[in-house]
């Protein structure tokens, strides 16, 4: 057992000290999930922030209170300046911001916004423009509810600030004393309301002033309260049907792209061992074949199990990914790596030369790992690439990492992935001691 | 008898000694008996009926050219490689495939067969324990022998930035990490700078003296000649001539030649039993003289490998 453990340890010394080796099956794999994560999330997921160019043509209190409630928004990323020193964006600039993709919308506040504030009691009507680039329906569903909510927003400051509230009331008065097509009676109704409303303000200002007088906080915006519509939000957690977030397909691949990593630095290593030399060492000494070979698998078992483990935690750590099945993912862990070292076994004993071995071997597993969604996401494939993707031991890895991630799968839906896993293990296992009988005598 | 926990035949015998590792008339018993031993690569027949015996305590060296199946011989005497037939015995009965015989058997190949990305000690460590080594022996060894190679001061650099006369000899520390009795060295000469051969064949010397067994192949003649208690020259599979070298140059080198040259003439090439009484014939007869120069060439490993095969060794 010392001398198996002895191998193993002395692989996975190589392995870490191999630069390139460990890059590509450490590093490369987690970059690879993260720019793929990257895309994804673009084309779907929801869980990023609408970028918006903001472009203030009014310049008016009102516009200001808008931009600044806009750009307080949690669902926005708002870019509001350009240039160098930096100023504010003209309309073109937010266009072409746009256009370059740079912005997923641009929002433009017209000259005139902050009389229409005004005179939204007068049958004004707020004014605000959006750019968002074709195709983007949802995009542009999203800014306009995401604009409406923010201009009420300035209608119930209005109805906060008595002076403003008088104005406005004033401006009303004045629009229904011109009105032709308005009745006598209809008009005196409205100035009953108008009356009203002025005097619901000042009464609001009055308190206000008579709590600061006792001592008592003032309400910044008596308004605050008045909500026309009560929408409440709850959390609920939903039935996991598919992914949530575009990182949970993204490091299934890198998984891919972890054990392709393992499989071919192993793989080649009994080529290594017969090119320099050590082989001879080792089958010289007082170890048996079977020693060796053992050394080889636990090594590689070792390297499989921790580039999962190491991709799992930066998914969940960086990436806000969930495993929905903790024992499942063990499992799926477990009988990826076993089947991989069958893999190993298979490729290490049918290399003969280093040379030979890492051609044929990288070119195999590189196809293997592409049509077992090493590239493309399994479910993205056409139907008959997915049924070709089952002779490839990468899907049924990746199949029992989603497994355990987001597919929601039970002890009984990840047997026929782990059949397939250990059939891998052990037909490998199997291909590569027989070749290898030939390959470590003459 | 019991020797390393492996029974040994007793056949013991007389041996004359000859070269600096020979140490004139020893004792000896078999250590590595090699019998008819026949290997073939495909159409390529590499060894060809090979006997031969090395004794314990000798420096035994086989001698022969690139491709005269050194290296196979060497293969089938560690296990590695499965003769057609023949017979392997080491220590007098074991075989060396046997686990328990391999651990009297410690051999540096030809070729560096080192991990570059270890250290020297990582090397060795690493092989210690493939031979059951551990703890504070493991230390203890690995020191010792990085110590004799002197590779102790430079032990924990990568191998990979080591010179290829240290390699050569961390080649050989490893062989040596299970302190085995009997060595077998391929080639260790290969490829090294002068300095270096110097330090193997010093540190060849001294594991000699130290009693172990050593089975030393070269094709260089001189090695050899400064190192073996006897030699067996090996071409095209077969082993042509045995002994020790002053009995092969004795019995297969040929005569002494003195050649007399002379300018603006061709050498003439004396052949003698007794050169120094030519020279003197030479010198002594006559006029012109001075314009004459004669040297004598005394037979040696290389003229016996002419001799037995018509060409050089380094052909």
């Amino acid at each position: 057992m010392n001398a198996v453990l002895a191998i193993a340890l002395k692989d996975l010394v190589l392995l870490v000290r191999d630069r390139a080796n460990a890059f590509f099956t450490f590093v490369f794999p987690i970059l690879l999930a993260i720019f793929f994560g990257v895309i994804f999330r673009g084309s779907g997921d929801g869980g990023g922030k609408l970028t918006i160019a903001l472009v203030d043509e009014d310049n008016s209190k009102s516009s200001a209170l808008l931009a600044t409630d806009i750009r307080g928004d949690k669902a926005l990323d708002v870019v509001v300046e350009s240039g160098e020193p930096a100023r504010p964006l003209s309309r073109d600039e937010g266009l072409a911001l746009v256009r370059r993709g740079k912005a997923d919308a641009s929002v433009i506040i017209p000259k005139g916004f902050g009389e229409g504030v005004g005179d939204f009691m007068a049958g004004g009507q707020m004014k605000l423009e959006g750019v968002v680039p074709p195709g983007r329906s949802a995009e542009a569903g999203l800014l306009t509810g995401k604009l409406n909510e923010l201009a009420f927003r300035q209608m119930t400051r209005g109805f906060g600030d008595p002076d403003e509230m008088k104005q406005n009331v004033n401006a009303a008065r004045k629009s229904l004393a011109a009105a032709t097509g308005v009745s006598p009676l209809q008009k005196v109704a409205f100035e009953a309301m108008l009356s009203s409303v002025q005097n619901m303000s000042e009464t609001s200002r009055r308190q206000n002033d008579e709590a600061a007088a006792r001592g008592e906080a003032r309400a910044a915006d008596p308004m605050a309260p008045w909500r026309p519509v009560d929408v409440s939000i709850t959390e609920v957690k939903a039935e996991r049907e598919g992914p949530t977030n575009s990182f949970e397909i993204s490091f299934p691949q890198g998984v891919v792209w972890g054990l392709m990593g393992c499989v071919t630095a192993f793989g080649l290593s009994l080529a290594n061992e017969r090119s320099r030399g050590t082989l001879m060492r080792l089958t010289t000494a007082p170890i048996s074949r079977q020693q060796i070979i053992l050394g080889k698998a636990l090594s590689c078992f070792t390297a499989c199990v921790l580039v999962q483990v190491l991709l799992l935690t930066t998914a969940i750590v960086f990436f806000s990914v969930k495993v929905a099945n903790w024992p499942m993912m063990i499992v799926a862990v477990m009988l990826s790596s076993l089947g991989f070292v069958g893999v190993m076994m298979a490729m290490a004993g049918l290399s003969r030369t280093e040379g030979g071995g890492s051609g044929m071997g990288r070119a195999v597993i590189l196809i293997l790992a592409m049509i077992g969604g090493g590239t493309i996401p399994l479910f993205f494939l056409p139907p008959f690439m997915q049924t070709l993707s089952s002779i490839s031991p990468f899907k049924w890895a990746t199949l029992a990492f989603e497994g355990a991630l987001w597919r929601g799968f039970t002890a009984a839906d990840m047997m026929l992935p782990g059949a397939v896993l250990l059939g891998f293990c052990v037909g490998g296992f199997a291909i590569g001691v027989y070749a290898m009988r030939w390959t470590t005598r003459a | 008898m019991r020797v390393g926990g492996v029974e040994v035949g007793v056949e013991v015998g007389v041996e004359v000694g000859a070269g600096t590792g020979g140490a004139g008339r020893v004792p000896y018993s078999r250590m590595l008996s090699l019998v008819d031993l026949r290997k073939s690569f495909g159409p390529l027949l590499a060894v060809d009926g090979l006997s031969l015996e090395v004794h314990r305590g000798e420096v035994f060296g086989l001698l022969g050219p690139n491709g005269a199946g050194k290296s196979t011989t060497i293969g089938m005497a560690v296990g590695l490689i499965t003769p057609d037939s023949g017979r392997v015995t080491v220590n007098g009965a074991g075989r060396p495939t046997d686990a328990e015989v391999r651990r009297h058997i410690g051999v540096a190949p030809q070729s560096l067969a080192l991990y570059d990305d270890l250290s020297g000690e990582e090397n060795v460590r690493f092989f210690g324990r493939i031979f059951g080594l551990s703890g504070e022996q493991l230390r203890r060894r690995c020191d010792a022998v990085l110590d004799l190679v002197g590779l102790l001061p430079r032990k924990k650099d990568w191998v990979k930035g080591y010179s290829g006369g240290m390699k050569r000899r961390l080649n050989f520390a490893v062989a040596l990490i299970h302190d085995p009795p009997m060595l077998l060295l391929d080639e260790p000469t290969a490829g090294v700078d002068p300095q270096s051969r110097n330090n193997i064949l010093d540190l060849v010397r001294t594991l000699a003296q130290q009693g172990k067994t050593i089975v030393y192949t070269t094709h260089y003649m001189e090695e050899a000649s400064r190192l073996c208690t006897r030699v067996g020259i090996m071409d095209q599979g077969r082993l042509l001539a045995l002994g020790t070298v002053p009995e092969l140059v004795a019995s297969k080198g040929g005569k002494s030649v003195v050649v007399v040259s002379r300018e603006g003439a061709e050498d003439e090439l004396i052949e003698s039993d007794d050169p120094v009484r030519e020279i003197a014939r030479v010198l002594g007869n006559g006029a012109g003289a001075g314009d004459r120069e004669v040297r004598v060439e005394r037979p040696d490993l290389e003229s016996v490998f002419l001799s037995l095969t018509g060409r050089s060794l380094r052909d």
